[in-house]
């Protein structure tokens, strides 16, 4: 039953068709998180500056916290939980973990998407590429160099 | 958090138009929405409704026709580095397209957005106005074709009505012999915003400088043409006193427009050395 006020969104997420009904002022990472339950994907600044929010919308790295609900209608939104789970984890996941690209973990499923939308672009990036495409994706741990090797060993 | 609207989607330009019209002050446009959120959720704006024009097909092409190059208002940043007749004919935008926020938010901001929003940073507008790009601005009373700089009033406002719209921006294609310049400065490359950008376009013939065309972002209150200093330049020898001299010019313009602030004195000395550079790398093709 759609209430007053709410709207009906369909779209793809993680490759299974969705349909929800929210008020339109939720952004995407809201309705991620409080409706759907994937909290995978993060709220840092709420501002897009940080890019823990980040998923991919139709391939695309955006910040979630930006996104209005209205807009992922019959687009295609990837979070980290499509990436892989514990018992399959994606190679990008994977590398990550034996290169010590994660610490405090709040900024990894970010860079993760982040680096997905790179990797499905530039199977082979360059490290100037791979710092580009994390440019938007703030990490206080790491100091990125680890990130950046994760990244780099995939593309090898 | 978010306070509550409603939400239109407009089917075509016509009813988005009908839409603005009937709800006027009480409505908000809403495109990439990475400006307008943050507002939304600072309390800054309380529109009763948002209508999103991102899918309009007027607003989501570049074109070219008869030596004119037209870019929907809904086309993001990402789109405008990565085509290629902006990066042939209008070089210089694709540039700071390119620089702007971080890959997130150039994959959803857009052109149109980036102007009207009108910060005294944005990245867009001094290459714009060195390109004299003309904005089409839509409404149920009719359509117009204005200058990009007369679409500015102030920090943060533009002269846009709460009933129009900007469909699109054009810009002429640029000359071959016409060379750029475009230099950025922020506190570091990704995601902050410009302290300084100087956009610098100009003819060389020999030793000469022809055509000369310079614009500052985040100097002044609003990005602008810097006409004085360009005069400096126009149809002279290229040598460093002489860009010098204008540059000093384009500090004092600073000086005059934002007043002596307790940055002065440490903006003033970088606004002359970026420009002279910016001149000198146009000059000598160097981008």
């Amino acid at each position: 039953m759609k209430r007053v006020g709410e709207i009906r969104v369909s779209f793809e997420l993680n490759g299974k068709t969705m349909e929800v009904e929210v008020p339109p002022h939720w952004t995407l990472l809201r309705l991620l998180r409080e409706r759907l339950g994937l909290t995978g994907t993060k709220e840092g600044c709420g501002i897009g500056e940080c890019g823990a929010c980040t998923v991919l919308l139709d391939g695309l790295p955006v910040n979630s916290c930006l996104i209005l609900v209205p807009k992922v209608e019959g687009r295609r939104v990837e979070t980290v939980e499509g990436l892989g789970g514990r018992e399959s984890l994606h190679p990008l996941q994977r590398s990550f973990i034996e290169h010590g690209a994660v610490q405090c973990g709040f900024c990894t499923p970010g860079m993760l998407m982040s680096a997905k939308a790179l990797l499905e672009k530039n199977p082979k990036p360059t490290r100037e590429e791979i710092k580009e495409a994390i440019s938007g994706n703030l990490c206080r741990c790491t100091g990125y160099q680890q990130i950046i090797e994760a990244i780099e060993a995939i593309g090898k | 958090m978010i306070p509550p609207f409603q939400y239109k989607i407009p089917k075509n330009l016509q009813e988005a138009c009908e839409l603005l019209w009937d709800y006027r002050e009480k409505a908000k446009v809403i495109a990439g929405g990475t400006d307008l959120i943050i507002a939304l959720r600072n309390g800054l704006l309380r529109p009763e409704v948002l209508i999103d024009i991102t899918h309009l097909s007027e607003l989501r092409k570049i074109e070219e026709r008869d030596g004119i190059i037209s870019i929907g208002g809904a086309v993001t940043h990402s789109e405008i580095s990565s085509s290629p007749i902006i990066r042939t004919y209008g070089r210089i935008l694709s540039e700071a397209a390119s620089q702007i926020g971080s890959p997130q938010i150039r994959n959803t901001g857009t052109i149109g957005g980036n102007i009207v929003n009108a910060s005294p940073a944005a990245d867009t507008l001094p290459p714009l106005m060195v390109l004299e790009a003309m904005g089409k601005v839509v409404s149920k009373e009719g359509e117009k074709e204005v200058p990009i700089d007369s679409l500015i009033q102030g920090p943060y406002r533009s002269t846009l009505l709460p009933h129009e719209i900007l469909v699109s921006i054009s810009i002429k294609k640029l000359h071959p012999h016409m060379k750029e310049s475009f230099i950025r400065l922020a506190r570091r490359d990704g995601m902050a915003i410009a302290r300084m950008s100087i956009a610098v376009l100009l003819q060389r013939e020999g030793n000469r400088m022809k055509e000369v065309r310079i614009s500052v972002g985040a100097v002044t209150p609003t990005p602008q043409r810097m006409k004085e200093a360009e005069s400096l330049l126009e149809d002279q020898p290229f040598d460093l006193e002489r860009l010098r001299v204008a540059s000093e010019k384009i500090s004092s313009e600073m000086v005059l427009r934002s007043g002596v602030r307790p940055s002065t004195s440490y903006k003033s000395p970088v606004v002359k050395a970026l420009v002279m550079r910016a001149i000198q790398q146009a000059f000598e093709n160097r981008q």
